[in-house]
């Protein structure tokens, strides 16, 4: 019903790179949950939804 | 229902529209009474046995209105070939009061609708409310009109709320249950979750038979464990735009043959609609 998990979407405060995360991976990352694929700094929280308009711009973690 | 003629068995659902995702998530959701089935009847064609219908206004908003129901409806019984089973939803739009929620069911009494059984804050952002007072109207209604519940249960309380609806006589056995796995504020999606629903239900509701999907990451490890474990599968839109990480599905046909080749690979084969009819016990 939901089309896919919710997703917390993320900017890298130290590199700039945009990830997104399901939180239906919360388990499955433990605390490296919301941190950047890049340079595993923790991401500032921009937002949530369930796939949103600009979603391309965000890599999936 | 003999169970071992149709142990061999898997019931494929297809769920085309849902009440969410719009053209801009997915350019091939299908929206319009038309377009829903057309897909409906390609689906039936590709192996689905059951048909899960939301209705979209004009502007692609989840809507329970009654008008589209019955066009759609009819647009698929066009289709003089197509025995599918209809499953009209009753929660295509949570701002929806009880009324309108089933004003189709009494119109068309359609062979399966929903009944979530409970109520859950939705996507963290809304109230999906289904009332007590609902629960026992909607059980009483669908007796009347002849009409088998998909009780969809997004956690294992709610497989508890259907057990207590039995013993009261507002739902009847055998009891067919859509586990709905991964989707935000109910029971994630994983085997270990699916593997308690399943015996949460088996206690509480023996002689059940029951379906699941996953949402998201738990998609492909829900239908694998489905089909292993005896149970039935839901496929479709509504519940995942994305075909594979990254990949936006193409159609809602995509998703009924990758499952019909689960089913197969794994040994099994996938349930016409008049075996699934006699597999849930409908009319």
């Amino acid at each position: 019903m939901t089309y896919g998990c919710l997703w917390w979407y993320y900017e890298c405060p130290n590199c700039g790179h945009k990830f997104k995360y399901g939180t239906d991976q919360f388990e499955e990352f433990g605390e490296d949950f919301g941190k950047c694929p890049k340079c595993s700094t923790p991401g500032k929280f921009e937002k949530e939804g369930a796939i949103m308009p600009d979603d391309k711009l965000y890599e999936e973690c | 229902m003999d169970n071992k003629e149709f142990k061999n068995k898997r019931i494929i659902t297809v769920a085309t529209t849902g009440a969410w995702p719009k053209k801009e998530n997915n350019p091939n959701v299908p929206m319009t009474p038309e377009e829903i089935a057309d897909d409906v009847y390609a689906c039936w064609k590709a192996g689905a046995a059951v048909a899960h219908l939301h209705m979209r206004d004009d502007n692609g908003n989840g809507v329970m209105d009654p008008v589209r129901f019955k066009k759609t409806v009819e647009l698929i019984k066009e289709h003089k070939d197509c025995d599918i089973i209809l499953n009209l939803t009753t929660s295509g739009d949570i701002h929806a009061d009880d009324e309108i929620r089933v004003a189709h069911v009494k119109e068309l009494k359609p062979e399966m609708a929903s009944y979530d059984c409970g109520s859950m804050n939705w996507l963290n952002s809304g109230l999906f409310l289904n009332s007590p007072k609902f629960l026992e109207d909607c059980g009483k209604l669908f007796q009347e009109t002849n009409t088998k519940p998909e009780i969809e249960v997004f956690d294992p309380g709610m497989i508890a709320n259907a057990a207590y609806y039995l013993k009261k006589g507002v739902l009847k056995a055998p009891l067919h249950f859509q586990f709905c796995m991964g989707c935000a504020n109910g029971i994630t999606g994983s085997m270990k979750n699916l593997v308690f629903m399943k015996e949460t239900m088996e206690s509480l509701c023996p002689g059940s038979t029951w379906s699941c999907f996953g949402v998201g990451h738990s998609a492909m490890e829900m239908l694998y464990g489905a089909v292993a474990m005896g149970g039935n599968v839901r496929v479709g839109m509504e519940d995942n735009v994305m075909y594979a990480k990254g990949q936006l599905a193409e159609s809602n046909v995509q998703f009924v043959e990758r499952a019909k080749r689960v089913i197969e690979e794994f040994g099994c084969t996938a349930a016409t609609p008049d075996e699934a009819r006699q597999m849930l016990g409908l009319k």
